[in-house]
């Protein structure tokens, strides 16, 4: 994941990021997706995207980035949950910011589709974009929780590849779980 | 990144529908996924398909938290999910199925946390193993241990606990302790780790208690009690003691200087005298270090009627100028104060949220009258068994926009004023009502406000209610978020209304209808072919269903109890002289079901309401003989005093 040259920093780099994204609020980076289109962003904003963060500190970061593996939709959504989340509101402190926080987090992915969801979960996996790879985790992991195995198929498209025998052990095995 | 692993459906994978697919994920991935989730749904997931079956598996070596709460599992079932995993850090079980034989399994070096109940069937072997092996255990809470007949705790498992385990930050041990230490014993505690914060004992005299907080020190001629040490970093403490005394209290309020939590309970067999019992003296006492933020006192009536005889108004005084800081009281079985102690209570402390009186027999509606006067946000408010309230208190009471929680149970002079009031509380969660005089008009207020707020309304025992409250608060009409609902001992409840329950399709979780004569067969029935709005699948939400004693249960009941009827019941309540083989084949069938037959109270909530044995018990007496005793008591109150004086010459006991 993330760390290499940052792990050992810790707080002085923390300290570069928040004076990094006070000084250059104007400095823009172009990403373009693999179905070519193109979205401008703040250096603050690109900079959760760990890949792109290392790609600044290295300077190969030219104006315009193409990001080969995710397309334009997807892109623009993550771009919409990264801006949102640019500064993370301290739980202690402000707990009515992070309240609206996870508002907005839940209305953000109630519209979206179980596929969208997936391909969100890729590409924030190729971006290295912690946050939103933990969230979109979580909510792929609130749709399985406490269901049945029918219902979990049902809902994943998930083939049913056991044998009958096999099918049957592993439901005597785990009649605990679903009442069985 | 890696390869993405073969779908199940057809070659195509840009397909619509192989998209979707979660076992399209690659690996990595799914095992983020699946660390977010807990035992029980990734059993389930694993039986959707191989793919997910072997990452599974390899999710359960690693994963750090096994908690499964709800279901007892047996050793065939628990072995192969626990045994590969080296990195378990937090564990909570219901060991209801399981005994020493598992302690290898369980106790485990890397857990930092264990909370194990229902271990009947373990001996002190489980104490003294997790002493030896989890050094590094922060948390312990383990319940009933060896309450089987047969077993017992030897006073070195305590020791080798408390040794072995020298990081514990929270220790609770709920079972009778007293039958495994003598009061001298108490000196056990000072081997705890002084990380200890929390602390909760399940019973223990209050003379061990006392001791293992004081201590003698000699020095050279003198010999002079000083304070230990032990426990000074404790903020919660829980205790069930014998009987409180001031003793106790004073022990607790001078050696435990980082109190901020105190919740003492007792339950005495007989009448306690003069010197071992709580007085106006001992509440001086409280809080020395002012730092005291929750207190919770009480007597339980549950073997015997005995109340704290000895505390007047003037203890309440004293509590009240003390605990200026307090944001939660409880106090229960104060029958001597009247409305000017708990009145100075309520407006002492200005950050109270949380205001409990079990058993008040002198509290009138007097105590409310001016408390838009303070500036007090109540939360939650307990008034059990207070018989001299009115709906005018609750009225005044409903002032405070953000009570969640009301529990007004046993208070008898309660009518539909009470509910009219609360209707239009924006935050109300759980309304307790039992044995109140409210009927059907009053519940229909209900609909008025509280619906898109209520979680929880108990009636149980609320005699004159019909069918008709159930119509109409379940007419289909709105999206109720009611879960749990107690319709227990309603003489004029019959099958129509669960019928109306069921056709609105409400997803409710947790019904009871004890004692009900009138519910039968048909309830059932209609119970378990209801389709819950909710989900997409059909069947019952219900995961609790007490139908104890109802009048009409028969056989028949039990074909709609099988499978595939009920799919997510776990609680069962029946009364099991219907047809004994009948019940137990359905326990039979079904495993994971706990059928209690003896009518039992069901559920296992996770608070220990210490109240409850008091609260049923008392609501039906008609005739408060207890009242009377202690409001016709007040004369002989000084005769009794007399007496006891006399005995302080004789010997101490034991």
């Amino acid at each position: 994941m993330s760390s290499s040259k940052k792990s050992s920093d810790g707080k002085s780099s923390e300290i570069e990021e928040a004076v990094a994204s006070l000084t250059m609020p104007f400095n823009k980076i172009l990403l373009t997706s693999s179905d070519g289109e193109s979205f401008e962003i703040d250096e603050a904003v690109a900079r959760k995207f760990q890949i792109i963060a290392h790609m600044i500190e290295d300077d190969c970061a030219g104006k315009a980035i193409p990001i080969d593996n995710v397309t334009g939709d997807i892109l623009s959504k993550i771009i919409e949950y990264a801006k949102k989340h640019v500064v993370e509101p301290d739980e202690d402190e402000d707990e009515e910011a992070k309240k609206k926080l996870d508002s907005w987090d839940a209305k953000f992915v109630e519209k979206l589709d179980l596929e969208t969801i997936f391909k969100i979960i890729l590409a924030a996996n190729y971006l290295n974009f912690e946050g939103l790879l933990g969230f979109a985790s979580q909510t792929v992991a609130d749709y399985i929780k406490d269901k049945t195995p029918e219902e979990v198929r049902e809902i994943f498209n998930i083939e049913n590849d056991f044998t009958p025998e096999e099918e049957e052990a592993i439901r005597k095995e785990n009649a605990w779980t679903f009442n069985g | 990144m890696a390869t993405t692993v073969l779908c199940g459906g057809g070659g195509d994978v840009d397909g619509c529908d192989g998209e979707r697919s979660l076992d399209l994920l690659p690996a990595a991935l799914l095992e983020t996924i699946m660390t977010k989730l807990d035992v029980g749904s990734l059993c389930s997931l694993a039986s959707t398909c191989k793919t997910l079956k072997s990452c599974v598996t390899r999710v359960l070596t690693f994963t750090p938290n096994f908690h499964i709460f709800n279901v007892s599992l047996s050793m065939e079932t628990v072995r192969p999910l626990l045994f590969p995993n080296q990195q378990l850090s937090s564990l909570k079980l219901d060991c209801g199925r399981l005994g020493n034989s598992a302690i290898d399994i369980l106790v485990r070096p890397s857990l930092r946390e264990i909370s194990l109940h229902n271990c009947r069937d373990f001996s002190g072997d489980l104490i003294s193993e997790i002493g030896r092996r989890c050094k590094d255990l922060r948390l312990l809470c383990l319940g009933s241990v060896a309450e089987k007949v047969g077993r017992s705790i030897s006073r070195c498992a305590f020791e080798d606990l408390l040794n072995g385990c020298s990081h514990l930050e929270v220790l609770a041990l709920m079972f009778d302790l007293s039958l495994y230490l003598r009061p001298g014993d108490g000196r056990i505690f000072g081997l705890v780790s002084d990380k200890l914060t929390h602390l909760e004992l399940g019973h223990i005299s209050s003379r061990m208690m006392t001791q293992l907080l004081t201590s003698t020190e000699i020095s050279g001629q003198d010999s002079s009690r000083v304070t230990s040490t032990v426990l000074q970093n404790v903020q919660q403490l829980r205790l069930s003691v014998d009987c409180i005394t001031d003793a106790v209290v004073k022990a607790i309020s001078k050696s435990l200087t980082s109190l901020i939590d105190l919740d003492i309970r007792d339950a005495p067999l007989e009448d306690p005298r003069q010197l071992s019992d709580l007085t106006d003296f001992g509440l001086h006492e409280i809080n020395q270090n002012g730092k005291l933020k929750h207190l919770s006192l009480i007597r339980s009536q549950e073997f015997h009627p005995t109340y704290f005889r000895r505390v007047s108004d003037q203890g309440m005084l004293f509590l009240a100028d003390k605990c200026l800081g307090m944001e939660s009281i409880c106090l229960g079985g104060f029958c001597r104060v009247t409305d000017a102690g708990f009145k100075t209570i309520l407006h002492s402390c200005a950050s109270l949220s949380k205001f409990s009186i079990y058993h008040g027999p002198k509290l009138t509606d007097l105590v409310f009258h001016d408390i838009l006067a303070t500036t007090l946000s109540l939360s939650h408010v307990c008034l059990r068994r207070c018989h001299l309230l009115t709906d005018h208190a609750i009225q005044k009471l409903a002032s405070s926009l953000k009570l969640e929680n009301l529990d007004l149970r046993g208070c008898r002079n309660l009518r539909d004023g009470t509910l009219k009031a609360v209707s239009h509380l924006p935050k109300l969660k759980v309304l307790l009502l039992d044995g109140t005089d409210i009927s059907d008009t009053g519940l229909s207020y209900l609909k008025e406000g509280l619906l898109d707020s209520l979680v929880s309304l108990s009636v149980r025992g609320c005699r004159n209610l019909t069918d008709k409250f159930m119509s109409t608060l379940f007419d289909g009409s709105s999206k109720l978020v009611l879960r749990e609902l107690d319709l227990s001992n309603l003489p004029n409840l019959t099958d129509a209304a669960i019928f109306a329950l069921a056709k609105s399709g409400a997803p409710i979780t947790k019904l009871q209808l004890r004692e009900c004569r009138l519910i039968g067969d048909a309830s059932v029935m209609a119970l378990a072919s209801t389709r819950v709005y909710e989900d997409e699948c059909p069947g019952s939400s219900l995961c609790l269903l007490d139908l104890y004693d109802c009048g009409g249960i028969t056989q028949l009941s039990f074909k709609w109890l099988k499978k595939p009827f009920f799919p997510r019941l776990k609680w069962l309540g029946i009364t099991g002289s219907v047809n004994r083989d009948i019940v137990d084949a359905l326990a039979r069938r079904r495993p994971h079901l706990q059928v209690s037959c003896r009518g039992e109270e069901l559920g296992n909530d996770g608070e220990d309401d210490w109240d409850s044995a008091d609260i049923h018990q008392h609501i039906e007496a008609q005739e408060d003989e207890l009242e009377q005793w202690i409001l016709g008591d007040e004369g002989d109150v000084e005769m009794e005093d007399a007496e006891d004086d006399s005995e302080e010459d004789a010997s101490e006991e034991d």
